[in-house]
């Protein structure tokens, strides 16, 4: 039975101010928002219109950049190298980190730390070190190996200890015991049981998060060298440095394709090992 | 005591030995094309453990230099610290309207499929090129500067942001945005009052993972030479102050921290308020 009366009641209780309450509520945050952006931009002199106003200086660089000078890919043979460079500081580090990651994490980890203290000690130890900035370490290993790739290399070995040994002492901590209790049950001792019972149950993310932590160190690779750690960074910036843009598109390019590239080739691989378990 | 005409005898399991050989297999040949590529990768990037070793006193040397840090240089270092907190905010904030409007643009439900597609490009193009390649370009293109740093920081949200928020407008019920267009919306009321509220916890709790994120990257771009903390810290290490920069690895591992933590606590009371509603 529907009655004018039926459409035209509202579920609203009769008199309910018409800005209503949720309205007002999303009003105030909106303009608490733009209030805070506009007092932080007036104090950092940033001012958001000079994004279209000044939006013609990228235009420009895009422009003095244009036709990419792709021939120097080809004609210095240290371009290509220093892409190699990239790609090993890259893995290197990935494997480095990752095996002492491993190793930090087993030592870490409630269950299998062969003293309490000892774990939260490394715990700790990992905690801190996973908020030092890249920046951090990388002038520590200049100054220790001067500049380079082997430089560029132990930082980024060093930040995947600090990426991964958390997470992966969780994965330990949070494995199914009973398989840990039955090997103890027959009489194994401690190392026994992590290799037969642990080591299974977490390798997989393991080596899935060594996969990621490959795509991220490839980027962070790139950024180092930037602060000297060698690499198709240090040239990119090398080239805009000297203005010399048209190379530097080049090398840009090129660094997209590559990462994207290597990308999907670590996804396959990922994919195919763990998917066939081939490694344990 | 084995029963041989048990089922689980030796005898009766004649593939078992096979099968571990292939694996034992498999796993020789990980092993050694691993150690491979271990073996030429660390020949290209000229690792040097002996060079590691004898550069240790240095390192020691080094971090004595550092130490203790200059604890008086800490109300220099209150104002950079602060300008990167802004940075990394007001990054967010442009940055994830930005990443809106992109992923607005990047959503099949939305866009036509030029524009979906063209955006698409542009943020995996985005997304493949490391943040600090971005600063550097933006940075040559504006100067030096806060203006400069915010752009870049803004523009480096897009390729992350964008992607999520389009896949998330991309999952958005079709039968809300019907329902919308059945009573006469037009395509900006089934943005406005049926996409952005569907989506909303994505945004904000991207947003707020981004900001963490952005904490991280404006120290790097400090030194490159936007200012902040970050342009404290590189800048104390050229001109060998050593004790001053260690007070400002100090703030920024703060910084860091703090961000990591409310971050987390943040998105965690986004997401249940918003499951309760």
């Amino acid at each position: 039975m529907n009655t004018a009366k039926d459409i035209n009641s509202s579920p609203w209780p009769e008199n309910a101010p018409i800005p209503s309450k949720k309205y007002k509520r999303k009003l105030g945050i909106f303009l608490i928002i733009l209030m805070v952006v506009s007092v932080f931009s007036v104090y950092l002199d940033f001012n958001f219109l000079l994004l279209f106003t000044d939006f013609h200086y990228v235009v420009d660089l895009g422009k003095e950049m244009y036709p990419p000078n792709l021939s120097v890919l080809t004609s210095k043979p240290e371009i290509l190298r220093s892409i190699f460079q990239t790609i090993s500081m890259a893995f290197l580090g990935t494997i480095l980190g990752g095996f002492f990651a491993i190793l930090l994490a087993f030592l870490g980890a409630d269950n299998t730390t062969p003293n309490r203290m000892f774990g939260q000690c490394i715990k700790f130890i990992l905690a801190v070190e996973r908020v030092i900035p890249g920046l951090v370490v990388i002038l520590f290993f200049l100054i220790i190996v001067g500049l380079g790739p082997f430089a560029g290399m132990l930082s980024i070995a060093i930040g995947s200890i600090g990426m991964f040994g958390k997470l992966f002492a969780d994965a330990i901590e949070h494995c199914d015991y009973m398989p840990v209790e039955s090997l103890y049950s027959s009489g194994a001792n401690k190392l026994q049981a992590i290799k037969y019972a642990i080591m299974p149950q977490v390798l997989p993310s393991f080596i899935g998060n060594l996969f990621y932590a490959f795509d991220i160190n490839l980027r962070a690779a790139i950024g180092l060298g930037v602060f000297g750690g060698g690499g198709i960074g240090y040239e990119i910036h090398m080239a805009m440095q000297m203005l010399r843009y048209k190379d530097a598109l080049a090398l840009i390019l090129f660094t997209i394709v590559m990462i994207s590239l290597l990308e999907k080739m670590s996804d396959a691989i990922r994919k195919k090992v763990i998917g066939k378990e081939v490694l344990h | 005591m084995v029963n041989p005409t048990s089922p689980y005898s030796p005898s009766s399991m004649p593939s078992y030995g096979r099968v571990k050989s292939k694996a034992m297999r498999n796993r020789l040949i990980i092993t050694l094309v691993v150690l491979i590529f271990v073996y030429v990768s660390a020949v290209s990037c000229k690792v040097d453990f002996g060079l590691l070793i004898s550069g240790i006193p240095d390192g020691i040397n080094f971090i004595s230099n550092m130490l203790p840090p200059d604890l008086s240089a800490v109300k220099d270092l209150i104002k950079p610290a602060f300008d990167t907190i802004i940075f990394a905010l007001l990054a967010t904030i442009f940055g994830s309207i930005l990443s809106l409007l992109c992923g607005l643009a990047g959503a099949s439900n939305i866009a036509p499929v030029w524009l979906r597609s063209s955006s698409r490009i542009f943020m995996a193009f985005e997304r493949a090129l490391p943040e600090i390649i971005v600063i550097l370009l933006l940075i040559s293109a504006l100067g030096i500067g806060a203006f400069a740093g915010v752009a870049a920081l803004s523009l480096g949200c897009v390729g992350m942001l964008g992607k999520l928020f389009a896949d998330a407008i991309e999952e958005v019920n079709p039968k809300i945005l019907e329902s919308i267009e059945s009573v006469g919306g037009n395509k900006w009321q089934m943005i406005m009052f049926g996409v952005i509220p569907e989506i909303m916890p994505s945004i904000v709790t991207n947003s707020i993972f981004r900001f963490e994120v952005n904490i991280r990257l404006s120290v790097l771009m400090g030194a490159v030479g936007a200012g902040g903390i970050g342009y404290e810290l590189y800048h104390s290490f050229n001109i060998l102050q050593y004790e001053r920069a260690t007070t400002a690895i100090l703030i920024t591992l703060f910084l860091v921290f703090v961000s990591e933590k409310l971050s987390g606590y943040l998105r965690k009371k986004v997401t249940t308020s918003y499951k309760l509603k």
